[in-house]
């Protein structure tokens, strides 16, 4: 009942991201990735899953160039990353929203200061700042807690704070690295419902997870890595390969 | 731009009194080298007003042997004034340097009315028009026949200037391992303040902050440090003013030059800029060589 995903292709769209023969080799020697090919394209929810030390926390700091792949090319909106000036960096950030699943959250600000601090901090003008912050508030729920700080707050809620932070510069690419890894079944599925909902608004969302249950009852695409390489590509696939 | 430099200010002012135990150390040991640099200064505009002044006023005084006849002075003093470094000569006899010596030390003026003679030589005072000059009009004088000795005022000039040289070498070799060290204490300052705030860096990185706004607020602040330390070392300067100018005074009595206002602006320029310099260089060196991973 799984297809195989056609690999390198862009037959259903423009690819959000795309990289091929992609290999990441640590200056100790360790290859993280080998020979790596994927297309996302633009609207596509994508799980990446597979065990840990499989490679997945490297793609994805490949994919925000926190580090430079060793062979291959890394493409983001058609953009090869290797290429890229450092000064530019910053603005390819700002087309990817992330969040991880630690939280990341400042501990002496409110929600409200939270999320503004992604606007901040990139030189958005104070009036710009507000409107935008309370428009990504309504989005994840949290209106209604935006002046409480995250100890206060549960851990979902907490989780859908970095998610309106990392929705409040429009990203193009919504990347979630174990979101549900620190939250128990329930809320873990709120979480995954609004990802849901920020696939549903056009962004493609990349989340990397263990949560076995929440991808086999999804059945969205599936890419299984394991010991850096890609070991399945499959679109309505469970956690498990099924064949 | 605006919202950049407010919130590089804001960040810098936070991150001043997150770790105040620090920055307050960092800022006094800031304080103790702008006062010695303002303390050398001071010394050293002193001592070169002093040695301006020495030279300015450089004469020669030629002292003549008493077998000079009126021929040999009117002879000399035609010859000395047709000298182009020459600018006045003056003709001193025994008698008018009895009364001179007479009329400065009274104490003793009846001691030379005992004596036979006149011991005291007759003398040119010839004034330059270059103090550099001084050696030229001095090889002529002690040429002449009639010269007795010429007076080496050359010998206290170059003498000075030497203890200028001292002074600054000196100077400046303590100012710089002083400022190496403030240098050293604004790196670990501000390499604590950005540790401390590095999980607040993470995420601006993430969420696309420039470079620019991550690097600044600490520069900012290191200048704070730098800022703090010159106005605090300028207002222990105006409040010790006036002991200190009565000191120079007692210290430099001979001469009329003062501690002007001049000087007062140059040294809290210098100051102030010292500061603020070695702030800003300090923290840059510690966030490029944390931001540079």
């Amino acid at each position: 009942m799984a297809r195989s995903h056609p690999t390198d292709s862009t037959a259903d769209g423009l690819p959000v991201l795309s990289l091929r023969g992609v290999t990441k080799t640590y200056p100790n020697g360790k290859s993280a990735l080998r020979d790596v090919t994927l297309s996302v394209p633009e609207g596509d929810f994508v799980f990446l899953v597979g065990p840990s030390g499989a490679g997945k926390s490297t793609l994805i700091r490949l994919l925000i160039r926190e580090e430079l792949a060793t062979k291959g090319k890394v493409m983001l909106e058609g953009r090869d990353l290797a290429r890229l000036n450092r000064r530019d960096v910053p603005q390819i950030r700002r087309r990817i929203g992330i969040v991880f699943q630690d939280f990341k959250l400042l501990p002496n600000k409110s929600v409200r200061d939270n999320v503004a601090f992604a606007l901040e901090v990139t030189g958005t003008p104070r009036s710009r700042i507000a409107p935008a912050v309370d428009r990504v508030l309504r989005v994840v729920g949290l209106a209604a807690q935006a002046d409480q700080r995250p100890a206060e707050l549960s851990g979902g809620e907490q989780q859908r704070t970095a998610i309106a932070r990392a929705l409040v510069h429009d990203p193009r690419l919504f990347i979630a690295d174990e979101p549900t890894g620190n939250l128990d079944p329930l809320i873990s599925w709120e979480i995954i419902q609004l990802l849901l909902r920020i696939n549903e608004m056009g962004v493609t969302v990349l989340m990397a997870t263990h949560n076995a249950e929440v991808v086999t009852a999804l059945r969205k695409r599936v890419v299984g890595l394991e010991d850096g390489r890609v070991v399945r590509d499959e679109t309505g696939a469970a956690y498990h390969r099924e064949d | 731009m605006l919202a950049f430099v407010a919130f590089s200010l804001r960040r810098a002012w936070q991150g001043f009194w997150r770790n105040s135990v620090m920055s307050l150390a960092a800022t006094a040991t800031m304080v103790l080298m702008l006062m010695l640099l303002s303390g050398l200064l001071i010394l050293w505009t002193g001592l070169h007003s002093t040695l301006d002044y020495v030279q300015s006023e450089v004469q020669v005084v030629a002292y003549l042997n008493d077998s000079a006849t009126s021929q040999d002075v009117t002879h000399l003093t035609s010859d000395l004034k047709a000298m182009p470094q020459v600018t006045s000569v003056a003709y001193v006899s025994k008698a008018e340097a009895l009364r001179r010596f007479q009329q400065r030390q009274p104490g003793v003026a009846n001691l030379v009315d005992s004596l036979p003679t006149n011991p005291l030589p007759a003398s040119f005072e010839i004034s330059l028009r270059d103090p550099a000059d001084y050696i030229d009009v001095a090889t002529y004088l002690r040429g002449q026949g009639v010269v007795e000795s010429v007076q080496d005022i050359q010998k206290t000039v170059s003498q000075m200037i030497a203890v200028i040289n001292i002074v600054s070498t000196v100077g400046i070799v303590v100012m710089l391992v002083v400022a190496l060290t403030v240098l050293f204490i604004i790196v670990n300052t501000i390499r604590l303040a950005v540790v401390a705030r590095s999980e607040e860096i993470e995420i601006m990185r993430l969420v696309g902050a420039s470079d620019a706004f991550i690097r600044w607020p600490f520069i900012f602040e290191g200048a704070f440090v730098g800022l703090l330390g010159a106005l605090i070392t300028i207002g222990l300067l105006v409040l010790i003013q006036a002991p200190l100018a009565n000191l120079l005074s007692g210290f430099f009595n001979v001469l009329p030059v003062q501690a002007s206002a001049m000087v007062g602006q140059n040294v809290a320029l210098i100051v102030l800029a010292t500061g603020i310099g070695i702030g800003v260089v300090g923290s840059y060196v510690s966030v490029r060589s944390y931001l540079s991973r």
